[in-house]
């Protein structure tokens, strides 16, 4: 009796979840399966045969030096998150109870991230642009009669990607950060201004700490979300000037689209896997310790 | 004091949240500029005449918005109703039926959501060329009706609704197809809708996607289009503005209508985890 209930309920278990597996089999399992093959191939789009070639691809990434620049462009990629968050923690505590028009303030700070895509790449093209654009043309109007280059410069191009990502990302973590704000019990808080806490000291000393569960949430979240990213560097400078703004998810891009190296594109793709692994990894070990706090 | 206080600190927060949104503000308004004024500093906000020619530019023509935007619409509705039906019934098989392999599988699912896209974009053109649907709309339509985040922010949902109210529809003796169509499914509407609000942004800005998988200008979507006009017209500066109006908008207005869900689905799904 017992018996044919559980296989009953299997089967409609599966009847639920069965046509949602059927297509994460087929675009996410076996690409996924298929891609770890390619990485030990020599699988050129439109090449007459495929080889076998072991561990060369990962030999070629090691020894490749745009790789290594690819890397570097990375990281200063991912310096945007840590700034992103701390702005948009700033934002979260003013617009969390002490101002008016709260609900339009946050949904214009939000604004940017929900019209993502192409569109604000270019907007911000021509905002930067290094002669006449209103950047430069603001920032020789406060004295500095030498400003950067931004994006046509290989010293500035990354920072001037940052500044854009910042922008993007601030209304998303700090929608988030309002979200962990409001979990703060108000007697908390209320104690810190009655022991004589001044505004600064309470949010160091009391808030800061208490959201520290959702900080560390944010930055790695928002590190993983940034180093899968290469739509908005792809659409604006498409790597250059040079290859300074070739961070790894465009060199994968370009790997396989641009120049048909589809097995190498693939090693470098498990590469970028695994830097991601170490993130989730841990977020799942401050996981553990922030569900007590 | 606090009066004060309260005003003082809106006046600066709604002064930095218009420094936010400037560059859209400055886009709508080099759209409408003459070609002399673009770069004029100090910036005029205010465009001394209004020149429609700029809009009219891009959306008639030989690749005009209207197809971009048409088929965008059709991706983005075909893949978000999908993925919300989809993911619904996957999330209450996960969330409600105790059945083999159940745990195993869902740690499966988790796995696949650490897998960047492009680990994925290489297989995925050799297959959708091998079946003949690289460079279609299916391309984009088909993987988009499956979404693993879908599952989980409706599993966790589904997970909350108390169980109580299944078991007395047990007892009258309906099944779980009943329940999940009569009882789970009417009540997780607002899930469903921050579900479906989130997913079609996330199909209507898709640019990478669009990139890796189509070809001819017939079948670009918005954001393809976009990039597409630029680089016909790159030293059109009041035209790409333009375009980029016109890429922009149509989120605009759907933030405007969703803004709560929007914000309510993001703010959940990341607390959550």
């Amino acid at each position: 009796m017992h018996k044919s209930w559980m296989k009953r309920q299997s089967r409609l278990g599966y009847l639920f979840i069965g046509p949602n597996m059927i297509g994460v089999l087929l675009f996410f399992i076996i690409p996924a399966v298929y891609s770890f093959y390619l990485m030990f191939t020599d699988y050129k789009f439109m090449s007459p045969e495929t080889n076998f070639v072991g561990l060369d691809n990962i030999r070629r990434m090691m020894n490749d030096d745009l790789f290594g620049v690819a890397l570097r462009n990375t990281f200063v990629f991912l310096l945007a998150v840590p700034i992103s968050m701390g702005l948009a923690f700033i934002v979260a505590v003013a617009l969390n109870k002490s101002v008016y028009w709260q609900k339009t303030l946050r949904a214009l700070y939000f604004m940017p991230y929900i019209t993502s895509g192409v569109a604000i790449a270019f907007v911000w093209m021509l905002l930067f642009q290094p002669s006449s654009g209103p950047i430069n043309g603001f920032l020789r109007g406060i004295g500095i009669t030498n400003p950067p280059g931004w994006l046509s410069t290989t010293e500035w191009s990354m920072y001037a990607i940052d500044i854009i990502w910042i922008w993007f990302m601030l209304g998303y973590n700090m929608i988030i950060y309002l979200a962990a704000l409001q979990e703060i019990p108000e007697e908390l808080v209320e104690a810190a201004r009655i022991d004589g806490a001044r505004p600064w000291q309470t949010i160091r000393q009391v808030i800061w700490p208490l959201v520290s569960p959702t900080t560390f949430l944010l930055l790695i979240t928002g590190l993983i979300m940034t180093i899968k990213n290469f739509g908005i560097i792809q659409a604006i400078t498409q790597g250059g000037p040079g290859n300074s703004t070739t961070v790894l998810s465009l060199f994968i891009y370009q790997n396989a689209f641009r120049y048909y190296e589809m097995g190498y594109a693939a090693a470098i793709s498990w590469a970028l896997f695994a830097i991601i692994m170490i993130f989730t990894v841990l977020q799942w070990l401050g996981q553990k310790r922030w569900v007590h706090y | 004091m606090t009066q004060i206080r309260k005003i003082i600190l809106t006046l600066l927060m709604s002064g930095f949240a218009l420094l936010m949104i400037m560059p859209f503000i400055w886009m709508i308004s080099t759209s409408f500029k003459s070609p002399a004024d673009v770069f004029t500093y100090p910036i005029q906000w205010i465009p001394s005449s209004l020149n429609w020619e700029h809009h009219i530019k891009v959306w008639s023509g030989a690749n005009t918005f209207a197809t971009y935007y048409l088929n965008s619409l059709k991706i983005s509705l075909i893949s978000t109703i999908g993925a919300v039906f989809l993911s619904a019934f996957a999330a209450y098989g996960f969330a409600r039926i105790q059945f083999k392999g159940r745990e195993t599988l869902f740690l499966i699912y988790l796995s696949m959501m650490m897998v960047p896209p492009q680990v994925l974009f290489v297989p995925k053109f050799l297959m959708f060329e091998w079946v003949g649907i690289y460079n279609t709309h299916w391309a984009l339509i088909l993987p988009g009706m499956f979404t693993i985040f879908g599952v989980f922010m409706l599993r966790q949902f589904f997970l909350s609704v108390p169980s109580e109210i299944s078991e007395a529809a047990f007892i009258d003796g309906a099944g779980h197809l009943r329940i999940f169509f009569r009882l789970i499914l009417p009540l997780a509407k607002p899930a469903l809708a921050t579900l479906a609000i989130i997913d079609f942004s996330w199909h209507w800005n898709d640019y990478e996607n669009a990139l890796v998988f189509l070809i001819d200008k017939d079948l670009y979507t918005v954001p393809l289009g976009l990039q597409n006009f630029i680089l016909e017209n790159n030293v059109d500066y009041n035209g790409m503005m333009a375009a980029a109006t016109a890429g922009i908008i149509p989120m605009i207005i759907v933030f405007l209508v969703g803004q709560h869900y929007i914000i309510q689905g993001v703010a959940g799904s990341a607390v959550k985890g």
